[in-house]
């Protein structure tokens, strides 16, 4: 598994501190034990050299005992004279024995000491064994002391190396949050300002970026815009010298009469098209009226006694949003039944906790599961190619059904329904259910 | 009874045919070309309907619907080849009765002129609401004894309201009866003439006492 950058920012840094650290302990540890050991072996040099000197004058060598530990031999071709902790002579270094003076540390019963030898005048060597307890114990808590600052030093880095990361990360997230607002469509989406020259030329670079995306997308739109708005006057003069043409079309019958007449279906779906670009090129456009609340009950009924009956099973709910959106909604999903389906064959609005469900249903064919998403794509006619009638519409009733119902803040979806046709789905959040 | 209608439209050829289209609906058409010529034109002649393209040379179509907005109260129907709400909404506030966007067909045009001027409903007696007293006879309303000046738009919808002896009227209700539209659609144009209503008819129109709002779902005058 690949670490984060934030993971290894902070690895980093905690392992540098370790190291660092570590090195630091270590030779202290070795600095501060080496010197303590030097000074208690010169302390004990001098100690014992005191000693053998009283030992000479025939002192009871128990007199010259410094403490509990301590121990003291007198080795010569005479025998072993001893006092202090029994130690045998055995344990002692032979080459210390051989060639005195010396130090040693040795280790008695599990006691650390620290043997001095010295010559005696004649053959005897003088020994001193001094108890290291206390010395060791030191050692060991400067062990323990120096071990708990490395690992309160690496502790430390953990907490820094996350700070910093994330210090220095920030922008990072920000550039990242500001990316996913524009994926999501927010093109307005922009960084802050950078102090640090290296990110400001990221964020500038960022910046252009998202303003060029920005400025093409509304050049698209307002080409869309233009573009189906200069069709309009030649349009205007063409629905009506075609209405004009129709009225008079029994005068002209056969070859010429079926010409007349798929030129003026023609021109109206054209027309349709026109309108619907243009609605669909506005939807973007943020010129809604302040949301207002609607009795979503009320609108369906209404909307519905305009056209061919429909049955209706409605629960009373309130939302909140733009009412001609709403009835754009609800008109092209009554159109969409109509054209592909035969008619809706029922429209109903149900309350489900929070949201509040507007569905149309109709007894068609139905939408294939893998064209479900298709569907409300713009132009996307293909899909329902074998159902294309004499009256076909522009191929954006449905795309500008699912613009209508997000500018809503709602969702929308079809689904199978059983036996047989299509149920279409629009779920908006429930103001209140009081109708 | 013959419906005069003139024409008011830069565009050539939208202009012929539209007006082929609205004398193939039985209606007398004239054109003009310009506002300075439909001003001119409205002096001399009597026209049953106006309609006026909002983007025309020189005198521009906002002023000619003010204009004739200020000489009286007959029936105007804009012509908006942008869709904005602004421009729309500009119209309406300007005095006009209705607007149609381009492409507009003869026919839809034909009925929107139909139902502005479709007579009041015979017989109907006086009604009183608060200091208000409309005769739908005379097409008359008096406030506190004065006459108040409506246009024929506003006066059929203070006339649907007081009508409905206090009852809610929906949006819907009032865009059938009022504008004769079949496809619920746009309530703004509801919205400016209410504005417009309110301003003649209440005494403080920011909070109106007569015309009430019911959210959600229309509007009422209490009897």
């Amino acid at each position: 598994m690949r670490l984060t950058l934030r993971r290894r920012v902070t690895l980093s840094f905690t392992l540098g501190l370790l190291v660092v650290t570590g090195v630091l302990a270590l030779s202290t540890w070795n600095l501060a034990t080496g010197y303590l050991l030097r000074q208690r072996e010169a302390s004990a040099t001098r100690q014992a050299e005191l000693d053998a000197r009283l030992a000479t004058t025939s002192t009871a060598l128990s007199d010259l005992l410094t403490g509990p530990d301590s121990a003291i031999l007198v080795l010569g071709p005479r025998g072993t004279r001893s006092a202090g902790r029994p130690v045998d002579p055995a344990l002692l270094p032979a080459a210390l024995l051989d060639r005195p003076p010396g130090t040693a540390r040795i280790t008695v019963d599990g006691a650390p000491m620290l043997v001095v030898a010295l010559p005696l005048p004649g053959e005897d060597v003088y020994v001193e064994l001094f108890g290291l307890r206390h010395l060791h114990r030191t050692f060991t808590f400067l062990g323990l002391a120096l071990a708990a600052a490395t690992a309160g030093a690496a502790l430390l880095g953990v907490a820094l190396g996350g700070w910093a990361s994330k210090r220095a990360l920030r922008p990072l997230a920000e550039l990242g949050s500001a990316a996913g607002r524009i994926a999501g469509g927010d093109l307005r989406a922009r960084l802050p300002d950078q102090d640090d020259p290296d990110l400001a030329a990221l964020a500038a670079k960022f910046n252009s970026t998202a303003q060029a995306l920005e400025q093409r997308a509304l050049r698209d739109a307002r080409f869309a815009s233009d573009v189906s708005h200069e069709l309009r006057s030649p349009l205007t003069t063409m629905v009506n010298a075609g209405a004009v043409l129709r009225r008079r079309g029994e005068h002209l019958r056969g070859t010429a009469g079926t010409a007349l007449e798929l030129l003026t279906s023609e021109v109206d779906r054209f027309a349709r098209m026109v309108v619907d670009l243009l609605e669909i090129s506005r939807a973007d456009q943020t010129d809604d009226p302040p949301p207002e609340e609607i009795a979503l009950d009320a609108l369906v009924r209404d909307v519905v006694a305009a056209r061919e009956p429909v049955p209706l099973d409605l629960e009373p709910a309130v939302v909140l949003g733009d009412r001609r959106r709403l009835d754009r909604v609800l008109t092209n999903l009554l159109d969409n039944a109509e054209r592909h389906a035969g008619g809706a064959v029922l429209v109903r609005v149900r309350t489900c906790g929070d949201r509040v469900r507007l569905s149309v249903e109709d007894a068609g064919p139905g939408v294939p599961e893998d064209l479900r998403e298709e569907v409300f794509e713009r132009f996307a006619r293909g899909v329902m190619a074998g159902s294309r009638g004499d009256d076909t519409g522009s191929g954006l009733g449905l795309a500008l059904v699912r613009e209508h119902v997000h500018r809503l803040g709602g969702r929308v979806w079809v689904e199978g329904r059983s036996p047989v046709g299509a149920r279409f789905v629009v779920e908006m959040v429930l103001r209140s259910s009081d109708g | 009874m013959c419906v005069r209608v003139l024409l008011v439209e830069d565009d050539e050829r939208i202009r012929q045919a539209l007006s082929l289209a609205l004398s193939d609906e039985g209606f007398a058409v004239d054109e003009a070309g310009s506002g300075e010529v439909a001003l001119r034109r409205l002096d001399a002649e009597p026209f049953d309907v106006v309609l006026v393209d909002l983007t025309l040379p020189g005198l521009d179509g906002l002023d000619v619907v003010r204009t004739l907005r200020a000489r009286g109260d007959l029936p105007i129907i804009v012509v908006t080849a942008r869709a904005d709400a602004r421009d729309m909404i500009a119209g309406l506030e300007a005095g006009a009765d209705d607007y149609v966007t381009k492409p507009l067909m003869g026919d839809v045009l034909a009925a929107r002129v139909r139902a502005l001027l479709r007579r009041r409903g015979p017989g109907r007696d006086a009604v009183r609401v608060g200091d208000l007293e409309i005769r739908p006879q005379e097409g008359l309303v008096h406030r506190a004894g004065e006459r108040v000046h409506l246009t024929r738009t506003e006066f059929r919808l203070l006339l649907e309201l007081a009508g409905a002896g206090g009852r809610i009227v929906t949006r819907e209700q009032l865009l059938h009866k009022v504008w004769g539209y079949d496809y619920f659609g746009d309530t703004r144009l509801l919205d400016v003439h209410i504005r417009r209503l309110r301003r003649k008819v209440e005494a403080n129109p920011d909070h109106p006492q007569l015309v009430l709002t019911v959210r959600g779902s229309g509007y009422r005058i209490p009897s």
